[in-house]
């Protein structure tokens, strides 16, 4: 997240004809795909800056640091994929990551963003499953999220 | 420890809208392990302050520092090179952090992003509980190590009273009855006996004082 | 005439003596106090005037109990050390006193956070005990704290409370043994539904012999109806309700729970007579004033003795 920090965005944003499309940062917990850094390159090829994943040891890693600068960077949805519950390798990073998820929503809601803007997806059950496919399904439930207004404000300016 | 919490956002906002160029300044001691002021905290505030004027179309510029400790001089010193520069400092100091630093710097606005709250055990992970008022005339001995004047809502000397239930306070139900938790130790332990006598009236002067109170330490002094 | 605490007066010749509660209006209104002070004039042998009770601001306890001695009642002063710091406590004693106010009761008040003030800050500079020996060294030495001498020490029977029934259980008595060590010549409890547990309480504190050195007066509540009993059963911190209670008011129709928590209470009353070391009743009729007069009558407790 270093290069957030430094003011750099993540997302350029696309053109304006291009406005609909929406960026998404994406972390995961490591443990759902062992073949995460291979599987996760398919999309990235085909989104391009549209995406971005994180690869944690476990979700129970993730700050809320982690959800405002992806947010900040320009992401319009963060979202954050655990392992089932109950299945976590460390005992209960999900359970965490779900509480820290929860008090970023709430830090969002008081700069008057939608809490929706981040979510947390515990996937159903472990097994063989690849972070491509995770993230294609929860991008295509996505099509009535409206753009951040955090980026629909610096495209208006342009 | 000392414990605070985040003021609420648009508190924070209505204190710092006459200016553009803002040091946030977080304290990396008591505030930092309580989670309200350190190097985390100013970051997540940092952000969501760029975020906020983003949306509304303001511009701001925001810097963020943390210092190993924001009440003593030697660090606040850090910042002397950096004042100039900006409009306003926000700090998430304790109240004794802000002041301190409004002392050194007498011409910028310093704002406080925290309420300074008590003085704290850290129980478990983020569960922080008040256990000392910092009265100047500690008598934990007599009363068990469990302080009566912090942690009954009465502040009895000779307690309980009438309301305490099933080992809690009537005040707050999910707050242990110190006074229980005091005779139940005692009895445990066979020394009742050291409540019979009636406990006197506290001696507030070491507590209210003349006003603030000071520690002078000549052997300290340079 | 000068003025004398009839409670003292009845207790000490032997008599068992009634004392009912008068809560102030929330307002400037003597005439409120008046009327109630009334309504119990010839029942009881004197009258609590509660101070802000439940942290309700409420007429001063002190302003209530000056217009009830004009009534020719014998008050009892509750004073709480929640909103007084010493100073204050201590010029309000002797405030008192020159009123012709001849009773006190020490307690320390409910917390502030209670009532319709729970901004306030709440003061508890001393607490009731500390405020007992205060009180008793001002009447009895004649000194305030630190050791100056009044001119004229108050006059005053003082009292307190204590609850049997409140947590820890093992401690009540002994703390009951603290408050009369620290000078209380009076003691009124808590509302007392659970009769063979307060009689166990009665043991503990005949057995330390704390009943020769205070006078005990037991405290009933009636109760109105199931929804009073089951709300202060559930809601008053230290309010013990035997279920039995609660049965017997749930078994007569709405309209006659009111008079089976009068005959609830007469019971209670007629059973504490018979506890050894219990010299007394405070009925505490809680906006039921009218109350007092049909439970005394009902417990033939009349004629209030000739003191």
């Amino acid at each position: 997240m270093t290069g957030a920090s430094k003011g750099r965005p993540f997302f350029p944003r696309a053109m304006t004809t291009m406005e609909k499309e929406l960026s998404f940062a994406i972390f995961f917990c490591q443990q759902l795909d062992p073949d995460q850094d291979v599987n996760r390159r398919i999309l990235e090829k085909e989104l391009g800056p549209r995406i971005r994943f994180f690869p944690l040891p476990c979700s129970g890693r993730i700050e809320a640091l982690h959800l405002m600068r992806a947010l900040e960077a320009g992401a319009d949805k963060v979202y954050v994929v655990t392992c089932p519950i109950g299945a976590c390798r460390y005992q209960e990073g999900n359970l965490r990551a779900k509480k820290r998820l929860e008090f970023a929503q709430k830090l969002v809601e008081e700069i008057g963003l939608e809490p929706e803007r981040f979510e947390l997806v515990n996937v159903a059950s472990l097994g063989p499953t690849s972070v491509d496919a995770i993230a294609r399904d929860l991008i295509n439930r996505e099509h009535k999220l409206a753009a951040s207004p955090l980026n629909t404000k610096k495209d208006e300016k342009k | 420890m000392i414990t605070a919490e985040r003021k609420p956002l648009p508190e924070i906002k209505e204190s710092i809208s006459p200016y553009k160029k803002i040091l946030i300044v977080g304290c990396g001691t008591c505030v930092a392990e309580c989670a309200s002021g350190g190097e985390k905290e100013v970051a997540l505030l940092a952000s969501a302050l760029r975020m906020d004027a983003k949306k509304e179309g303001r511009d701001i510029e925001v810097r963020e520092i943390t210092l190993d400790r924001q009440c003593v001089y030697e660090f606040i010193d850090q910042l002397t090179a950096l004042v100039d520069q900006y409009d306003a400092i926000l700090s998430l100091g304790c109240g004794a952090g802000v002041q301190a630093v409004a002392e050194v710097f007498p011409k910028i606005h310093i704002i406080p992003a925290l309420n300074t709250t008590f003085l704290a055990q850290t129980k478990e992970a983020g569960l922080w509980l008040e256990n000392c008022r910092g009265c100047g005339d500690c008598k934990l001995d007599y009363f068990a190590d469990v302080c009566p004047i912090t942690r009954c809502a009465k502040g009895l000397f000779n307690g309980p009273c009438g309301g305490s239930k099933g080992g809690n306070c009537e005040v707050d139900p999910e707050t242990p009855c110190a006074w229980h938790l005091i005779v139940t130790r005692l009895e445990e332990s066979g020394r009742l006996g050291k409540l019979a006598p009636v406990y006197p009236p506290a001696n507030w002067s070491k507590k209210e004082g003349k006003g603030p109170r000071k520690i002078v330490r000549e052997d300290q002094r340079h | 005439m000068k003025p004398e605490s009839r409670l003292r007066k009845v207790l000490t010749a032997g008599q068992f003596a009634v004392t009912a509660e008068c809560g102030p209006p929330k307002g400037a209104d003597p005439e409120a106090v008046r009327r109630k002070g009334n309504l119990l004039k010839g029942f009881v042998d004197s009258v609590n005037v509660t101070d802000n009770q439940t942290g309700v601001v409420r007429l001063s306890s002190l302003a209530s109990c000056a217009i009830l001695r004009e009534e020719d009642l014998d008050p009892v002063l509750q004073m709480v050390t929640r909103d007084r710091n010493r100073i204050a406590l201590q010029s309000d004693v002797l405030g008192a006193s020159a009123l012709g106010i001849r009773n006190i009761l020490c307690l320390s008040g409910d917390h502030q956070s209670f009532g319709n003030q729970p901004e306030a800050k709440g003061v508890f500079d001393i607490d009731s005990t500390q405020f007992i020996r205060l009180v008793r060294q001002m009447r009895d030495e004649g000194t305030i704290l630190g050791g100056d001498k009044l001119t004229l020490p108050p006059e005053l029977f003082i009292g307190a409370v204590e609850n049997p029934f409140a947590d820890p259980r093992s401690y009540r008595a002994r703390r009951l043994e603290k408050k009369a060590s620290a000078g209380a010549e009076f003691i009124q409890t808590q509302c007392i539904y659970n009769l063979p547990y307060f009689k166990e309480w009665m043991k503990e504190v005949r057995d330390l012999g704390v009943d020769t050195k205070v006078f005990i007066l037991g405290g009933v509540t009636p109760l109105k109806s199931v929804k009073m009993a089951e709300y202060m059963a559930k809601n008053v911190a230290g309010m013990d309700i035997p279920a039995e209670i609660i049965d017997r008011l749930k078994g007569v129709p709405s309209g006659e729970q009111k008079k089976e928590g009068l005959k609830i209470c007469i019971e209670t009353i007629r059973e504490l007579r018979e506890v050894e070391g219990v010299r007394g009743v405070h009925i505490m009729a809680i906006e039921w004033e009218e109350a007092v007069a049909q439970i005394v009558e009902g417990a033939q407790l009349l004629p209030r003795p000739a003191v």
